[in-house]
């Protein structure tokens, strides 16, 4: 397995696995999470580029809508199984750790 | 609603500046080379390559526009991108927020194409509907971990040119 299971990839997998049939969206991710956009973007790259992850593009009219598309994120039925597996081997984070990152110091 | 964008985002302005820049460089390039040993049209591609490397420079410091376009951000259809999809009036960004607006646009630029396109339209996304007050929080975090990201791609676009084989277009 080529990921590591960082503690923000941790809280990620959670919130995807949480409803692994859900699409979640950017913003939604972050919220879940606690951490901050820009850091959440990076680990869903390297969870979609290890195929646990798929993603796509909401297919709506911007216009119509008054605000871009966003981007949904769900996890692969492989990847819902190996999340599982993972987040059940690797170890727990912290709750100072994860109190940091709900502060916002979610920095990767 | 974000104050009211102020006229130089005028896409007239932006190429008179560019023009400005260019005519400039092009005179302070040949004024350098005249000095030197450089014989018959030796200094013609030296100063051509100034020129353009002016150019860009120019072109890139006006991010509202120029190169954005060349991203596929703003383009025709005007849905896409900081410039355009549903950027009313009064909607855009000013001051030391449009000043992160185009970092984002820069940041994008160091990524591969098509995953700089996808980075930046996602970060306008969640940007677009983030609350007001964590807005320039998570402007920040795109800004902090762009470059790592765009090294990160870069590495990968590397290793799918070295591998052997066919190469698939993404």
């Amino acid at each position: 397995m080529g990921l590591r299971l960082t503690v923000q990839v941790q809280l990620v997998l959670q919130a995807l696995l949480r409803d692994p049939a859900k699409e979640m969206y950017g913003l939604e991710l972050s919220e879940e999470t606690g951490l901050q956009p820009g850091t959440a973007y990076p680990i869903l790259l390297r969870l979609e580029h290890e195929g646990w992850v798929t993603s796509r593009w909401e297919d709506v009219n911007p216009r119509a809508e008054k605000r871009p598309a966003r981007r949904y994120y769900r996890l692969t039925a492989g990847g819902a199984v190996q999340a599982s597996a993972a987040l059940a081997g690797a170890r727990r984070p912290k709750g100072a750790a994860l109190r940091r990152l709900a502060q916002g110091d979610g920095a990767a | 609603m974000m104050p009211a964008i102020d006229p130089r985002y005028d896409a007239r302005k932006k190429r008179a500046r560019v023009a400005m820049f260019i005519t400039a460089g092009a005179t302070v390039a040949s004024s350098a080379l005249d000095g030197t040993r450089l014989s018959g049209w030796q200094w013609a591609p030296w100063v051509l390559g100034l020129c353009l490397i002016i150019a860009f420079c120019a072109i890139s410091m006006n991010s509202g526009g120029g190169l954005r376009t060349r991203r596929g951000m703003s383009g025709m259809s005007g849905m896409s991108g900081l410039s355009g999809r549903g950027w009313g009036a009064g909607d855009r960004p000013d001051g030391r927020m449009a000043h992160r607006w185009h970092g984002l646009v820069m940041v994008s630029r160091m990524m591969p194409g098509p995953a700089g396109r996808r980075w930046l339209a996602e970060a306008e996304s969640v940007l677009w509907e983030i609350p007001a007050a964590r807005r320039a929080t998570a402007v920040r975090s795109y800004l902090l971990s762009g470059p790592r990201l765009a090294a990160v791609m870069w590495a990968h676009e590397g290793l799918r040119w070295a591998r052997p084989g066919p190469r698939h277009p993404r």
